[in-house]
């Protein structure tokens, strides 16, 4: 649990700030997860990775709903890191990444962040292994026209 | 894939996760383990009270069952034994009956010579 944690709490918890929470929200969820988990020993999913990424999101959709009328989320919160740090790079990023559909983005974060092939997302995920490919290409061409859109603009 | 998409990927890739704080995973499992051994104290404590409960309540019962009986069958036993000797000393030697009940008497019954006897007090009234 504790490597499973390691490798890829950081990710799950970009991916619920990519839900729409904050960082220090995202990582509250995902403590309370694996909190959970550890607590739980009667509880064991078949795939641990696939239930964090799904429970990761529904968790963070419900905080993010019954926060709504109190808080506008932060647009400078960081959730994501770059070697060059180019801080409108990262926003540009994150800003499209939330504009991606649930399962094209989690495609993307289980492949780039994750480090899964997609093969192995298809059998985690239960999803016949074309539709993993097909999602993950259209989150890419997306991802490709909002850059060339924020070049125009 | 195509030579875009493999593009975009390594520009995704050159991007990773914020870290985030460190689990506290020994926390979580010291207090995993506490909970069933709580449990098991409050058992043991349950058990050991309702032991200790019927061992006490056994004794007292144990007790009273094993005085009285005892107890009843001397004194009906010498009082049938009495009544006997009586009854045969009455069909041989009257006498010696009359002065054996009224010895009797003075063990068994009341004192009424005493000073806060009350059938003094009645019988002065």
């Amino acid at each position: 649990m504790k490597s499973l944690y390691e490798k890829h709490g950081a990710a799950l918890a970009a991916y619920a700030c990519s839900c729409g929470l904050d960082h220090a929200s995202a990582e509250d969820v995902v403590h309370q997860l694996f909190a959970k988990l550890l607590g739980d020993k009667a509880f064991v999913p078949l795939s641990p990775l696939a239930y964090l990424y799904r429970a990761t999101r529904n968790a963070s959709l419900n905080l993010r709903r019954d926060r709504k009328r109190e808080t506008n989320l932060e647009r400078t919160d960081f959730w994501l890191v770059h070697p060059a740090g180019d801080q409108d790079e990262i926003l540009y990023l994150q800003q499209a990444l939330r504009q991606l559909p649930e399962e094209q983005r989690e495609t993307v974060f289980l492949k780039i962040w994750s480090g899964m092939t997609l093969l192995e997302i298809s059998e985690m995920t239960e999803i016949p292994l074309n539709t993993v490919a097909s999602r993950y290409r259209y989150a890419l061409e997306k991802l490709r026209e909002l850059s060339a859109n924020k070049g125009r603009s | 894939m195509s030579l875009f998409d493999q593009e975009t990927e390594r520009y995704l890739k050159e991007f990773r996760p914020r870290e985030i704080r460190e689990f506290a995973v020994a926390a979580q499992g010291r207090s995993v383990l506490w909970t069933p051994l709580i449990a098991a104290a409050a058992v043991a404590l349950c058990a050991g009270g309702i032991f200790w409960f019927a061992s006490h309540a056994s004794r007292y019962t144990n007790h009273v069952a094993y005085v009285q009986p005892p107890a009843l069958s001397v004194t009906s036993g010498s009082h049938n034994r009495s009544i006997m000797s009586l009854t045969s000393l009455g069909f041989t030697d009257n006498k010696r009956l009359e002065a054996r009940l009224a010895e009797e008497s003075r063990k068994s019954l009341p004192a009424f010579q005493g000073e806060h006897s009350s059938l003094k007090v009645l019988a002065k009234d």
